[in-house]
């Protein structure tokens, strides 16, 4: 029927961004199961997939009583050896009964959640955009503990260069005519809902994810420049507040790195429209020339002090 | 960093000098929080002037967080968005995110420290501190199962940063009483270390803060007779003798608030336009909010005793 | 110039899948207690005597099934070193193959009990406690971690605890156990796991063999890699139980010790610990990767498998 999942995305906990080698000891949740890393254009390595059981209320738009029982399909990954992603999704499906199956049942379908009764997918897709009922489905608390095992790792400092929130990313895919649409919520909160002709496959779940790394990565360069108040702080003062973005952010931005070729259309159409990639080049430009005023100013009094 | 804000007594003014601090750390340019731990008489709203949840919240708070079964996100007040005060409900330009996670309405002390609240707890702590500078709790008064969970907490969070502040007032009564609270048997030192943290280090994170400090030379005191500022001299003097053998003493001392007008007739968060435009509270009494709020973060002030 | 197709793979990214031979059954021909053997060998001629009609019975309904009547069965037996070591494989095995050749039976595989727990450095124990789903009692929305005692596996939701949640607040009353998928009335299953005595932990009987299940069907791997393979016999059988591979075999002809299904014909007093084995293996996550594969090859040789693997596992008590 359709597709729903959320994705977490934060700051790696430490100081500086950890090599391949590490990232594989930190993802390594699943004895007998390698950690997958694929290296080009830039470094990405993600956890084996876990499953975590659910029987609970699906959300709903129409505040109907849905109860929907299976597994929900859960990883963590770093990209860079710096941002974290915690990504869980499941497939909802009508169940051929209306009565909760044993539990065998369910995991031998592994990503799906049965629907118990009459569920329109209009109506859970709907009610999957608004904000969440508390005894509802929880993706959220599922990828928020998949990046919590990332992020409490021993293996790394938790001396992060700078504090920043985690976003949350909800989406649901449904089959039809292709669209988009990126909604924007509070300060950590967006949605997507995308439409996909065809069957759902696994890459619809790496092109949200690679949606929501970038509008972290977007949204961390913003909270920056914002704390760095340039104008309203001395030159010196603003510029060390940049730095952290030079140093750990600036060359992570690889829209679509790992996006199939089917689905890069989703990505453009959004670079179209809001216009990621435009509206990072000019905060990046932004970072850049100020860093630059900065060293000239600062060359300048250099050498202003050795004439004297 | 973490800093978590005890008193062995209730109304030692914790809560009114802890909320003032973040609210200074804040304006400082940090991204602060604030957690309700007090559970029994979750209040911070108030001082936050935040009406919604001035007793604490109707939604899901720091209660259900720790101790429900189904419990999401527990709920965050953006200070700077929802007082009630129009001074405070612009951010100014410059400062950090001040962020309040209110109780329960309704909610209780916490009946032992359980392995699954403590859990969450620990959860918890680690998600805020990637995302605030600072993130202060108010641990309620005296000892507590509160007090015990983050004692546990904090020797499961190895690298997450920690301090204490203990709360005390200016009197007899209340420096032995906060001795008793940090070096008395089942205090702080002793309990944190029966859990496993380094009684040296401990006691290294832990520093006293003096509030409603009437310093007998204050202008308050210009009417008194002689005979009863002498008898206040006195009396200080005694009382900095007894703090410095009960190791409450200078050294062991962050800071003091002095005591303020308004703060005794109404808890609040004081501004600078309280100061400045209305000039209803005391320069001194902001400056020494800012002092500590710099202090609490300033490595120097915490170097070995 | 007109677009370029460039396709780049990375060899670390790329998941592989090994896949097993797999024989239509595996018929594990009894299982014994130390006692048993102590008792011997007329004891284990009563046991394989009892057993020796219900193989034949399985060998051909499934030749009835194959085209041909080429149907590919495989038995095995699984001896206890883990709890208990009684005598050496060089006094032990031959007895158990004269005794069951004397009920002609023929025991094409004979594996050892503690490989269920590791073998080779591997730990197919905690390979298999890795992927334990809990199943999970209603109103289980993801926001909380599953509720796990630890070393304890059951069917259901656990008696609440008793006492109060906070101070002043409402105290909990005691409720009965409650089995998840219960049809009118509850059957709760509480399995211990494991338990640790001085930082050792010893896995339960039903753990490893729900393990030893999993192994009959083809369903493990690690790095997705095989975990074990049959070691044919040598001319003798060695003196200690550790030089024993994991799983022997014994009849050069012998089709796959894997299978699509497993039959065990055990004593009844095996029931309770049956039970278990299916409380533990109805909450083992299959990777979906294997599933699919073995569903493939299946169906390939026109074979509908049961979709639950708890539905490919039979028994007979006798
Ligand atoms: N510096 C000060 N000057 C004057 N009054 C103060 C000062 N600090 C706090 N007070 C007042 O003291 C009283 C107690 O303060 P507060 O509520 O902060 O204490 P508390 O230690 O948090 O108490 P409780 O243990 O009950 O939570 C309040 O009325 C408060 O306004
Ligand atoms: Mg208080």
């Amino acid at each position: 029927m359709l597709v729903m999942g959320e994705v977490h995305t934060g700051l790696l906990q430490n100081s500086g961004e950890i090599p391949e080698s590490t990232c594989r000891d930190v993802l390594q949740l699943l004895s007998g199961e390698r950690v997958r890393v694929s290296r080009r254009p830039i470094v990405y390595a993600v956890s084996p997939d876990l499953l975590t059981g659910v029987d609970c209320r699906l959300p709903s738009a129409s505040q109907s009583r849905i109860r929907g029982a299976g597994t929900v399909l859960s990883r963590s990954s770093i990209t860079g050896g710096r941002v974290v992603q915690g990504s869980s999704h499941t497939r909802i499906e009508r169940s051929g009964s209306d009565r909760r199956q044993p539990w065998s049942h369910y995991l031998a379908r592994p990503g799906v959640v049965e629907a118990l009764g009459k569920a329109k997918p209009r109506d859970l897709a709907d009610g999957f955009a608004e904000e969440p009922s508390a005894d509802g489905l929880d993706l959220g608390a599922i990828s928020a503990r998949f990046m919590d095992v990332v992020q409490s790792s021993p293996l790394l400092d938790r001396r992060a260069p700078f504090k920043i929130a985690r976003t949350r990313l909800r989406w649901v895919a449904e089959p039809g005519e292709p669209a988009i649409h990126f909604t924007l919520h509070s300060d950590q909160m967006r949605t997507v809902r995308l439409v996909h002709t065809g069957e759902f496959t696994p890459a619809v779940v790496d092109l949200c994810e690679d949606l929501a790394l970038h509008d972290w990565l977007l949204t961390a360069l913003l909270v920056i420049i914002e704390r760095a108040r340039i104008g309203g702080t001395p030159g010196p003062e603003a510029a060390a507040k940049l730095a952290p973005a030079v140093d750990h952010l600036l060359h992570l931005w690889m829209p679509s790195a790992r996006v199939d070729d089917l689905l890069s259309p989703y990505w453009e159409s959004l670079d179209r429209r809001p216009g990621f990639t435009r509206q990072w080049q000019s905060l990046v430009d932004r970072v850049r020339d100020q860093l630059a005023v900065h060293t000239l100013a600062f060359l300048r009094e250099k050498s202003g002090g050795g004439a004297r | 960093m973490l800093i978590f804000a005890i008193s062995d007594k209730g109304g030692t003014g914790r809560s009114v000098t802890s909320t003032n601090i973040v609210y200074r750390h804040a304006l400082q340019g940090n991204d602060v929080c604030y957690l309700d731990f007090d559970f029994g008489s979750p209040t911070a709203g108030a001082i936050f002037s935040v009406g919604s949840v001035a007793r604490g919240t109707t939604r899901k708070g720091l209660h259900d967080y720790l101790l429900s079964e189904v419990a999401p996100e527990p709920h965050r007040v953006d200070v700077w968005t929802e007082s009630d005060r129009e001074g405070l409900r612009t951010k100014p330009p410059g400062a950090g995110r001040l962020v309040l996670f209110p109780g329960n309405e309704g909610g209780g002390e916490l009946p032992a420290v359980d392995e699954e609240a403590l859990r969450r707890c620990v959860q918890l702590f680690s998600r805020l501190d990637e995302e605030f500078d600072l993130v202060m709790v108010d641990v309620s008064a005296g000892r507590s199962f509160t007090a015990e969970m983050v004692l546990q907490a904090t020797v499961r969070l190895p690298s997450v940063p920690f301090r204490w502040l203990v709360f005390h007032r200016w009197t007899r009564q209340h420096i032995l009483a906060a001795d008793g609270l940090v070096n008395g048997a089942d205090g702080l030192l002793d309990v944190g270390t029966r859990f496993g943290h380094d009684r040296d280090k401990l006691r290294d994170r832990i520093r006293f803060v003096r509030t409603a400090v009437l310093e007998p030379d204050a202008a308050e005191l210009v009417g008194l007779r002689d005979e009863q500022r002498a008898w206040l001299f006195a009396c200080d003097t005694e009382l900095r003798e007894l703090a410095s053998r009960h190791k409450v003493g200078r050294t062991a001392m962050l800071g003091k608030i002095p005591l303020d007008p308004i703060l005794q007739w109404r808890e609040q968060l004081i501004s600078d336009e309280d100061v400045l435009a209305s000039k209803i509270a005391n320069a001194e009494t902001a400056a020494a909010f800012d002092d500590l709020a710099k202090k609490i973060v300033d490595d120097a002030a915490w170097e070995g005793l | 110039m007109t677009s370029v197709n460039a396709t780049f793979g990375e060899v670390a990214a790329e998941r592989r899948i090994a896949s097993a031979p797999l024989s239509h059954v595996s018929i594990e021909l009894g299982h014994l207690y130390m006692e048993d053997f102590e008792a011997g060998p007329e004891r284990l001629r009563e046991q394989f005597r009892r057993v020796a009609p219900w193989a034949g019975t399985v060998r051909s309904s499934w030749q009835d099934r194959i085209p041909g009547g080429r149907a590919r069965v495989s038995t095995c037996f699984l001896i206890d070193d883990y709890f208990s070591k009684f005598s050496t494989p060089a006094e032990l095995v031959p007895m158990v193959l004269d005794a069951a050749a004397d009920c002609d039976l023929t025991i094409d595989y004979i594996a050892r009990e503690s490989a269920c727990a590791e073998s080779d450095g591997i730990e197919l124990a905690r390979l298999v406690e890795d992927r334990l789903v809990n199943d999970p009692p209603p109103d289980t929305n993801g926001s909380r971690p599953p509720v796990k005692e630890s070393g304890w596996l059951c069917n259901g939701a656990r008696s609440p605890q008793v006492g109060t949640v906070q101070a002043m607040g409402k105290a909990n009353r005691w409720a009965p156990p409650l089995q998840n998928a219960k049809r009118g009335h509850s059957i709760f299953v509480d399995v211990e796991l494991w338990d640790e005595n001085g930082g050792k932990r010893t896995w339960s009987c039903p753990f490893l063999a729900a393990v030893w299940q999993l192994l009959r069907l083809g369903l493990l791997r690690t790095d997705g890699r095989l975990p074990l393979r049959p070691v044919m016999r040598e001319d003798a059988f060695p003196d200690d139980w550790e030089s024993l591979p994991a799983v022997m075999q014994l009849n050069p002809a012998a089709a796959p010790f894997s299978a699509y299904t497993t039959l065990s014909v055990l004593s009844p007093r095996f029931l309770p610990v049956e039970l278990a084995v299916r409380t533990i293996l109805s909450q083992v996550a299959v990777d979906g990767d294997v599933l699919k594969q073995v569903v493939a090859r299946s169906g390939g040789e026109g074979i509908r498998l049961e979709e639950e693997l708890v539905d490919r596992i039979s028994y007979v008590f006798t």
